[in-house]
């Protein structure tokens, strides 16, 4: 017994919680390391893949002059007011087309029918229509989150229990009842798997609509460095991609854990 | 007395076949009433009529009162909201404000007072099954709908949750109908003993409710002998 006790203070000691957490940055350091060392020993062409340090050093000088900041928050901007429109227009239509039955046979072939074209494609269109201002990008990224918001927010209220709304209706839940405590929570797990993968959609959207056409927003930005040569910029906006990345990520998982603590706790009687 | 319910000529026709057909019985204030039958016959569309889940296709159910009592269901499976933590599983339909400690003591009159914060996930069946009761009781009933919610359980649990059942059933004086495969179920815990075979109510037997081990014992072998006898409708179909 006294070995099983001494066990237990060893893994709930400090230094083990630590390391756990540091686990996931070990990679991305060992890369950056890597690569400073590759182009400080000259195995990389610095003139063609500039180091970290350089990367890191023109990140200074841009923010400096103000034009980084401008660039990530006009992106930003395009990216949030485009995920809300979207986000809630998915969000609306899949949840008329899960409850109602009118909604879904008028509106549910036609949603599939535009679902299956790649949103990307629609670019030059909306370059015609709508030129290169704002409305352009942010329509393309409403039209890129929509469709995953839509479908999961659809099947989610479409896979709810028929045994659970039974139950709810024969302990006298009126519709909107019904709709609160049983259909809207059992749809949201699947509801924020839609979310986490319209976060990405998202980025992808912005920045392949920025690089084609703008005047501003980092995809822009790494579009005017690539015209220069400016390779430092180029890497600089790609790190910049991997951390708005991540940061969709941890947006995910925190309402994740906010919102589906019940699935979290679930043991092994589930 | 009046009948609580009288379920007369009721019968339940999905698509072209024929669910139920002429059943014919009532149940009395205060009464534990216990349908047994064969799968398939008929128990839990009869169930769900009454609760007004579904319309019957023929027939008419009499309420006393000319009203749905207030009624509860427990289903075969304990369909618990996974979201909701045990408190608010037991209060989730009620609307009052004082329902916060009518909960608790629901939890507490089922042995779950420690388990107010836990998610259905983290119960054993046995555990489960209480919670639904405690959600059944709550708001104090007047007709317990029992749909084979022991099924599930083993042995032991079963004998301690039947007991229990009527433990809380005796002192709430709720008239309660229980629906079982369990002929000795049926009989230990019943006042009347409803029969359903092919659609249809076929043998009515008082129950052996307190009675010693040998009167359960018979009255099980009673209703077992109906229950396997060859189905005359069948036959003549
Ligand atoms: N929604 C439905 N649609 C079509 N047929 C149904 C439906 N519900 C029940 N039935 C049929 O009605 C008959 C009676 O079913 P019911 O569920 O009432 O039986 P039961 O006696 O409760 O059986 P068990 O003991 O297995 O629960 C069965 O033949 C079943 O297939
Ligand atoms: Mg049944």
């Amino acid at each position: 017994m006294e070995n099983v006790t001494t066990l237990r203070e060893t893994r709930n000691s400090g230094i083990h919680i630590n390391w756990h957490r540091l686990l996931p940055w070990v990679i991305p350091v060992v890369l950056i390391i890597l690569w400073q060392v590759a182009v400080t020993a000259g195995w990389l062409d610095s003139q063609l893949i500039p180091s970290p340090l350089s990367v890191l050093e023109d990140g200074v000088t841009l923010w400096q002059t103000g034009e980084l900041e401008k660039n990530v928050s006009i992106s930003l901007f395009r990216a949030t007011v485009g995920f809300a429109i979207g986000g809630s227009l998915g969000f609306v239509l899949g949840l008329m087309n899960g409850l109602s039955k009118v909604a879904r046979g008028l509106t549910d072939t036609t949603i599939q029918m535009f679902r299956n074209i790649p949103h990307l494609s629609l670019i030059p269109l909306v370059i015609i229509l709508l030129g290169i201002g704002e409305s352009a990008k942010i329509s393309l990224v409403c039209v890129g989150v929509l469709f995953p918001i839509y479908i999961n927010t659809y099947s989610g209220i479409r896979g709810i229990d028929p045994e659970l709304m039974e139950m709810g209706r024969a302990y006298g839940l009126n519709r909107r009842q019904l709709f609160s405590k049983i259909v809207f929570p059992g749809a949201l797990p699947t509801i924020l798997v839609g979310v986490r993968y319209a976060l990405g959609v998202m980025w992808t959207t912005l920045i392949v609509a920025e690089t084609i056409s703008s005047n501003s927003g980092i995809g822009y930005m790494a579009s005017n460095a690539q015209e220069f040569m400016d390779m430092d910029t180029v890497l600089l906006c790609i790190v910049i991609y991997a951390l708005l990345g991540k940061l969709s990520d941890i947006i995910a998982k925190t309402l994740e854990s906010l919102c589906l603590e019940w699935q979290e706790k679930g043991g092994a009687n589930q | 007395m009046n009948p609580l319910i009288s379920l007369n000529n009721l019968g339940k026709i999905y698509g072209d076949k024929t669910a139920l057909h002429d059943v014919n019985f009532s149940i009395y204030p205060g009464e534990f009433v216990a349908l047994v039958g064969m799968s398939g016959g008929g128990k839990s569309t009869i169930l769900r009529l009454i609760a007004q889940l579904e319309q019957p296709s023929s027939g008419k159910i009499a309420y006393a009162g000319s009203r749905l009592p207030v009624t509860r269901v427990m289903f075969q499976n304990d369909r618990l909201l996974p979201w909701m933590t045990a408190l608010q599983n037991v209060s989730f339909h009620a609307h009052a404000a004082a329902t916060q400690k009518q909960a608790q003591s629901a939890l507490n009159s089922v042995g779950l007072s420690e388990f107010a914060d836990s998610f259905p996930s983290q119960l054993s069946g046995g555990q489960k099954q209480r919670l639904a009761l405690a959600r059944a009781l709550m708001a104090n009933p007047e007709l317990l709908l029992l749909d084979e919610p022991l099924g599930a359980l083993d042995a032991l649990t079963r004998r301690n949750m039947q007991q229990f059942i009527r433990q809380i059933v005796d002192e709430k004086h709720l008239t309660t109908m229980l629906i079982t495969h369990d002929v000795d179920e049926a009989a230990r815990m019943a006042d009347r003993i409803i029969v359903v075979k092919s659609g249809t109510n076929v043998y009515e037997v008082a129950g052996a409710k307190d009675g010693s081990p040998e009167e359960v014992a018979d009255v099980a072998q009673s209703v077992l002998a109906v229950i396997l006898q060859p189905d005359e409708s069948a036959v003549r179909a």
